[in-house]
């Protein structure tokens, strides 16, 4: 745990030495939504740092639990302190590449996004498709996936078991500008 | 939590702050995160986005800042800060990544309406 922090750390300082190559934003957007029968659950996090190293398409994410806001205080409650158990394991945590980043041949794509999702301490790797952007002074990533909760051993109570999807839908959209 | 209605638990400077959470973020994140907090500072950033405002406070170098998300309630008076200005906020903090966030906020100057 403690080494993949150090290993982002450097990645991120090395960020700030080569930054003419490093596309960075601190205000991505990430939401997540869970559809049941019972009730639609959203919550929104404006405050995502994602950096793109435009020579190797590598992208790191981060993003702190905490900073998902409910429409309701008392769910965003039990969502940091009995599902995500946010005090324990504040952030979430993506790091992947973009295949095929450099043979992007028209300023509007569509690219395959690969990497390692770490939430709640547990890693799984994620594969999704994702809209790509590359202008000027700016590179916009955006899409959505579908993540299992019981991949990220995270435990529903039975009693609300009901009220919360197996499945939950990421959505992202993150603009990159120039790391000055 | 009613943000304008309550006392913060601890009044800082960005820098403080900032450096509190540079210095030891486990400790940093006991003692500040789901607290309300007062950070005076200076204005570095102001965006909008879906109809929210954020303003960047500086922090103590020029990559790193306080990223203070503020409420609906709040963007009236957002509109008459310029950057370079020094205010304060009162929020949530909610951790640290190269950036100290804080979300729920609202200004509390002596010059504006919401203290």
């Amino acid at each position: 745990m403690k080494n993949r922090f150090i290993i982002l750390f450097v990645f991120l300082v090395a960020s700030q030495l080569f930054s003419q190559e490093k596309y960075l934003t601190k205000e991505g957007y990430i939401s997540f939504f869970s559809h049941s029968l019972a009730e639609d659950i959203k919550a929104d996090n404006y405050q995502v740092l994602s950096i793109i190293d435009k020579k190797t398409g590598e992208i790191a994410i981060q993003l702190l639990m905490k900073s998902f806001m409910f429409k309701k205080a008392l769910m965003q409650q039990h969502f940091n302190q009995s599902y995500v158990e946010s005090y324990k394991y504040p952030k979430a945590i993506f790091k992947g590449f973009i295949i095929k980043f450099n043979e992007l041949e028209s300023q509007s794509s569509t690219v395959e996004i690969k990497g390692i999702l770490s939430i709640h301490g547990k890693e799984k790797e994620i594969s999704t498709q994702a809209k790509i952007e590359v202008l000027k002074d700016q590179i916009n990533l955006s899409g959505n996936f579908m993540v299992e909760v019981a991949d990220f051993d995270i435990n529903i109570p039975v009693v609300v078991r009901n009220n919360i999807a197996k499945t939950i839908k990421i959505t992202f959209d993150l603009q990159h500008n120039p790391f000055k | 939590m009613d943000i304008k209605n309550s006392n913060p638990k601890f009044m800082v400077t960005a820098q403080q702050i900032f450096k509190d959470f540079e210095k030891d973020e486990r400790l940093a994140n006991k003692k500040y995160v789901d607290n309300l907090i007062q950070i005076n500072g200076i204005i570095g950033h102001i965006s909008y986005e879906n109809g929210m405002s954020i303003i960047a406070l500086k922090g103590d170098n020029d990559i790193s800042s306080i990223i203070c998300q503020m409420l609906p309630e709040a963007n009236s008076n957002v509109l008459k800060l310029k950057k370079g200005e020094q205010i304060m906020v009162k929020g949530i903090c909610t951790g640290y990544l190269l950036d100290v966030m804080m979300v729920r906020c609202l200004i509390t100057n002596d010059n504006f309406n919401e203290k």
